[in-house]
């Protein structure tokens, strides 16, 4: 029954990560807060073995990353599309009932406006998610970095 | 006639000397050649902070245009540079970027070195003649190396000004900052990119270009009158600013309250911002509660390796380093608002002058050293100038610029 229980989990957690990428990759930010919890975190860190420490390159709670979203338009961004390749890993329980632990790991495919396409980032997703709510949400996501050179940068979340 | 013809636009604008920069500064491999000789092999160059080679040992490898250097924290505390080479047979002797080595030790032939560059082992020494080839005549290659306000220097070559003597007053406002409280690196990266170093550095040096960042406009521009706003430039190539800018942060969203949460560093208030472009290519900025720090390396005419650190208080609590570490990513890093614009910015200049369609930037804006003006910018071409003995309007020495497509 446990296992099967976690087959069922598992399954149901797979297309909520799928989907996250989807809206990030097509900048429809509305519809990755809507499948995120309230409250949210999200972060990225790097491990750096220049300073042999952990870095946050990126830290927001819910309301954050909203203003985040709301203020894209007017910065000046990295022309072109972002394609995250995500592939689950390990469903896990956590230590709270009802949330899981989610590892996956991800490439970020870069294409320029003229149809270049190049890889810009390699990490995992450690990401909690709650499945007690009406919808199964994202409570929190861990961007864990392998790529620390990010080239110009970018303005939006991974 | 409002566009221009090709004559038109391969003439240098009708400007006073030192206010025009033809695009061969950025593309000609004789000029980057010249610049790696007589701008990198002879001046002072930001190495990287004290506290990254805290204890006796302590190493960090830097790329010198290409070259691995290894700066090591001595047995006697010195902090001393080297060239990452072998005696023997030229193979890299240490390859993680940081660590603690008590012995450094050639992985080839297990020829060692002592963390004052002597050569302390070589296997079989009998085989070599004794004359040319001893542990007393193979040391590594050692680099002048000073530390000033916590900030460590190279300089490749042997002879030459002091450091003090080139920064001369240069890093003054800065000195509380830097001296006041211990200070350690919490953030670093690096990051290549497809553009000369002049023009990143440019990115630093011109304030007129705060227009491009919507942060700035709403935080900055107009935070304190043009005219009140002083800049000023020293000898040598270094400029900056010649007082507190301003800043106001409740202009941008997310950004209120910014300064409140977590105390300043000493000698600044919260929304103060200071900027200081050290010839070549360092630029140390405070924003009141966090300092950044990056350096362009070159790595070819048209490839430029970006370190970028930033910086807080040594041994603070938690909770403030979280929000010093906010604050910093507010503006810089991969993902800040501002960073990735100013590389997008560099660039795309890089893009045009590397393929000749872009001839001239101008850096002419005359404010009598307030507001937006390019002082910092001409500054730093006299300078330029003057150790690559070449004219920035005409690098190439050709009546008109160098021939497009040559």
């Amino acid at each position: 029954m446990n296992d099967l229980k976690k087959l069922l989990e598992g399954e149901a957690v797979r297309p909520l990560i799928g989907r996250l990428a989807l809206a990030l990759d097509d900048g429809n930010f509305a519809a990755f807060l809507a499948l995120c919890d309230d409250p949210f975190n999200y972060r990225i860190r790097v491990w750096s073995p220049e300073l042999k420490k952990q870095m946050t390159w990126l830290e927001h709670d819910r309301e954050g990353l909203t203003e985040l979203f709301k203020s894209l338009p007017e910065h000046l961004q990295r022309p072109g599309r972002l394609h995250r390749q995500v592939t689950v890993a390990t469903v896990e329980p956590s230590n709270t009932e009802d949330y899981l632990v989610v590892t996956s790991s991800f490439i970020a495919h870069h294409t320029s406006l003229e149809g270049q396409t190049q890889t810009l980032a390699v990490g995992r997703y450690l990401d909690i998610v709650n499945m007690s709510a009406e919808a199964i949400v994202l409570t929190a996501r861990d961007v864990m970095l392998d790529t620390r050179d990010l080239g110009i940068g970018l303005h939006v979340p991974l | 006639m409002p566009s221009r013809s090709s004559d038109a636009w391969n003439t240098p604008p009708a400007l006073p000397d030192g206010s025009v920069v033809s695009g061969d500064v950025y593309t000609d491999t004789g000029v980057y050649a010249d610049e790696v000789r007589s701008i990198y092999g002879q001046t002072w160059r930001f190495a990287c902070h004290e506290s990254e080679v805290p204890e006796p040992f302590d190493y960090r490898l830097i790329d010198h245009c290409g070259q691995s250097l290894i700066v090591i924290r001595g047995d006697d505390g010195q902090v001393r540079t080297f060239f990452n080479v072998c005696s023997h047979r030229g193979a890299k002797l240490l390859s993680e970027p940081a660590g603690n080595a008590s012995a450094i030790t050639c992985f080839y032939h297990r020829w060692t070195y002592d963390s004052r560059g002597a050569c302390t082992g070589i296997p079989r020494p009998a085989g070599y003649p004794k004359e040319a080839v001893s542990k007393q005549s193979m040391g590594l290659r050692e680099v002048r190396t000073d530390v000033l306000h916590g900030l460590v220097f190279i300089c490749l070559a042997d002879d030459g000004p002091a450091l003090t003597d080139f920064i001369g007053s240069a890093l003054d406002q800065f000195q509380d900052m830097l001296t006041g409280v211990p200070l350690e690196v919490f953030h670093f990266n690096r990051a290549v990119l497809a553009c000369n170093w002049k023009a990143w550095h440019e990115t630093n040096m011109d304030l007129y270009h705060e227009f491009m960042h919507v942060v700035l406009r709403k935080t900055q521009v107009n935070a304190m009158p043009m005219e009140d706003r002083k800049l000023i430039t020293f000898a040598n190539g270094h400029g900056g600013s010649g007082g507190d800018l301003k800043a106001k942060y409740d202009g941008y969203q997310g950004f209120s309250g910014r300064g409140a949460d977590v105390p300043a560093l000493p000698g600044v208030g919260p929304a103060d911002f200071r900027f200081m472009n050290l010839f070549p290519s360092t630029a140390i900025i405070s924003r009141g509660t966090v300092i950044r720090i990056d350096t362009a390396t070159p790595l070819g005419p048209n490839q430029t390796l970006l370190e970028m650190r930033g910086l807080g208080i040594k041994g603070e609590p938690e909770e403030h380093r979280r929000i010093r570490q906010r604050h910093h990513n507010q503006y810089w890093g991969p993902f800040g608002r501002n960073v990735p614009e100013d590389m997008i910015a560099a660039e795309s200049c890089a893009d045009s002058f590397r393929s000749e369609a872009g001839r001239y930037q101008i850096i002419a804006r005359d404010e009598n050293l307030t507001g937006q003006d390019d002082a910092i910018l001409r500054g730093f071409y006299q300078e330029w100038s003057k150790r690559t003995g070449r004219d920035p309007r005409n690098p190439t020495g050709h009546p008109q610029g160098r021939p497009v497509g040559q």
